[in-house]
């Protein structure tokens, strides 16, 4: 016996179908560009080949910057976990006096253009007369990062039984002990699922990045923007695809190595 | 030392008052002194202090004023982790990210117990609780009934001289739970544990308790056993709380209780004459409702039981008790 479709259930399947492919299609553009290879971007592709994989791979300016992007967007991922995870647990936790506003205070650079963020980091920078470091740049890809992590903890947090932290103490767990024996091991999946966003953040930053690279030391999608004033070729597509398997690999990893399961319901 | 070799202790409050952000006292004075190895229960209406007063003995919550012992030791400034207490939340409170044996383990793990020892006590704990074979499955993967017996068998593996319960089988629904009040009360006999048992549930705490203690809004109105609570209740609100009674207003605002079940039906001429109200069919026993001369309504309770007559609304009847039956309240 086959029920028969009904015309509410076929709306659905077709809003459904249409945003996924609202939201896929980019990837699939994207894939074709890079996969053909004449030398500008143009439709229909004319075959298929990997020459802007190679051309991508083989220029030491782009392999520079991703390599400099992979390794901001890691110290960003740590950072901001723990910046976001230690003050997730203050706010929540600490009986802090005003952690609403706080909260919306730390929360704000989501809120702003990152642009505006960018500017003023360029402009304080310029003041403190610190030129353009690294480390700069990573500060300022972990103030946008630290909300993402600040808000999946503090969802964590907020449907938290801190009974089971009072189990813990009642049998015999130190304040110290109960942290890192329940505590930890139930935010982790909020910390780690904000981290992957705070990753993703860094690794495709551009308006800030923008503003804090140096001329020897541009990120990825820095590079790739300088790139596409004077060249539009297959590169960029390439380079794309190749961000877009970053990503996901890192939301592979984490949750494959660490586990992203949440046994607080959210 | 001999982790293992724990016996009961005994618990004492002296004049425990505790109260939240300088509102009225959720605790107010409370003094009671639990025996080595007793079945004590906390028995009060909602918001009455209960909880409080069980969390103040696990440290959860500081004492505003007064002192806690447990055996011959002063507990109240003893941080919760060193107090040594088993403990059930009604909630369970299993850890989600453990399986059974792991949440078992817990307590034994922070004694610093050897690894051999750890396994040997889970498992003779689980066992204990009916629950070999479940070892490696997580919380999520039980049922209600089965977390509340991990719950148990995490605090009882580590053989504490003090085990708190917080109305820990609130939650199960009511054949379970009489089987698990059964079966908890065996267990605490056969290991011999202090208990304080918290509940607002009377039919329970006269089923499973050595002693009880009834308290009302943050204070203590009575203690004793559970056929003193019943049969010789102190206050108007023990009287009321407990069980079905009838009061008999006395000069000066005092009162006098009975129990519907020890008064007899006879002819008119009696005690107090009246006429049957109603009549409730109860199984074993019928419950009347009498309406005295003077406007005031009695229960009595009859057994159903040898030759007895037929009692129909409307008939005239006649109530009387015995003189020892009839209890004077205080207030
Ligand atoms: N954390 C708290 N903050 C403020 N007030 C509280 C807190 N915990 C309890 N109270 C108040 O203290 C009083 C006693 O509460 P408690 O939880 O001890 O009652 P209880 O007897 O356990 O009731 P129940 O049967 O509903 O669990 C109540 O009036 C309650 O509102
Ligand atoms: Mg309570």
């Amino acid at each position: 016996m086959s029920a028969r479709p009904d015309a509410g259930h076929i709306a659905y399947l077709a809003v459904n179908g249409a945003i996924i492919t609202f939201l896929l299609a980019p990837i699939a553009i994207i894939t074709v560009f890079a996969l053909n290879p004449t030398p500008y971007i143009s439709f229909p592709p004319v075959g298929i080949s990997l020459r802007w994989f190679e051309k991508f791979f083989s220029s030491p300016e782009f392999m520079g910057a991703l390599w400099l992007s992979l390794q901001v967007a890691v110290v960003v991922l740590v950072l901001s976990m723990v910046i976001g995870g230690l003050c997730a647990l203050a706010l929540a936790r600490g009986n802090i006096p005003g952690s609403r506003v706080l909260t919306a205070f730390f929360m704000s650079p989501l809120m702003l253009p990152a642009i505006l963020t960018g500017l003023a980091l360029f402009q304080l920078y310029l003041l403190l007369d610190i030129g353009r470091p690294v480390w700069g740049l990573i500060m300022g890809h972990t103030l946008v990062a630290v909300p993402y992590v600040l808000r999946t903890t503090l969802a964590v947090l907020h449907n938290f039984d801190r009974r089971i932290e009072e189990a813990a103490a009642v049998h015999g767990a130190s304040p110290a002990r109960v942290f890192f024996e329940v505590t930890l091991p139930l935010i982790r999946p909020g910390v780690f699922a904000g981290g992957i966003f705070a990753f993703i953040v860094s690794f495709d930053q551009f308006p800030i990045s923008l503003f804090l690279v140096m001329p020897q030391g541009e990120t990825l999608p820095v590079v790739l923007f300088n790139y596409m004033k004077f060249d539009l070729d297959g590169a960029i597509a390439a380079a794309s695809m190749v961000s877009i398997l970053m990503a996901v690999s890192v939301v592979v990893i984490l949750e494959k190595v660490i586990g992203l399961k949440s046994y607080v319901k959210l | 030392m001999d982790q293992s070799a724990s016996s009961p202790a005994s618990i004492g409050l002296d004049a425990v008052s505790k109260s939240y952000d300088g509102r009225v006292r959720a605790v107010d004075a409370v003094s009671l002194d639990v025996k080595p190895g007793e079945f004590f229960s906390l028995l009060g209406p909602s918001g009455c202090g209960k909880t409080t007063t069980l969390r103040m003995i696990a440290g959860f919550e500081t004492v505003d004023t007064g002192r806690i012992r447990v055996g011959d030791r002063d507990v109240t400034d003893v941080p919760v982790h060193k107090r040594d207490m088993g403990m059930v939340f009604q909630s369970y409170a299993l850890f989600p990210h453990r399986t059974v044996a792991e949440n078992v383990a817990f307590g034994l793990r922070m004694r610093k117990v050897p690894k051999a020892e750890i396994e040997e006590r889970v498992r003779a704990a689980l066992a204990l609780v009916a629950l070999t074979g479940f070892e490696d499955r997580r919380p999520g993967q039980l049922s209600g009934g089965q977390q509340q017996r991990v719950a148990l068998a995490r605090a009882i593996v580590i053989r504490p001289p003090v085990l708190l319960c917080d109305e820990p089988l609130g939650a199960l629904d009511r054949k379970l739970r009489q089987q698990m009040q059964f079966e908890l009360k065996q267990l605490q006999k056969e290991l011999g544990v202090t208990l304080v048992f918290v509940t607002h549930d009377q039919e329970e705490a006269l089923a499973m308790s050595d002693r009880i203690a009834v308290m009302n809004a943050g204070r203590i109105e009575q203690i004793g056993t559970p056929t003193e609570i019943y049969d010789r209740p102190r206050t108007r609100f023990v009287a009321d709380f407990i069980g079905e009674i009838n009061l008999i207003e006395r000069p000066g605002g005092k009162a006098l209780a009975v129990r519907p079940e020890k008064i007899v039906l006879g002819a008119p001429g009696a005690v107090l004459d009246g006429t049957i109200d109603s009549a409730s069919f109860l199984g074993g026993q019928t419950l009347y409702r009498v309406a005295l001369s003077d406007g005031r309504q009695m229960l009595v309770k009859e057994t159903n039981a040898g030759e007895r007559p037929v009692r129909s609304v409307g008939d005239k009847v006649g109530l009387a008790w015995a003189a020892a039956d009839g209890v004077e309240l205080e207030a």
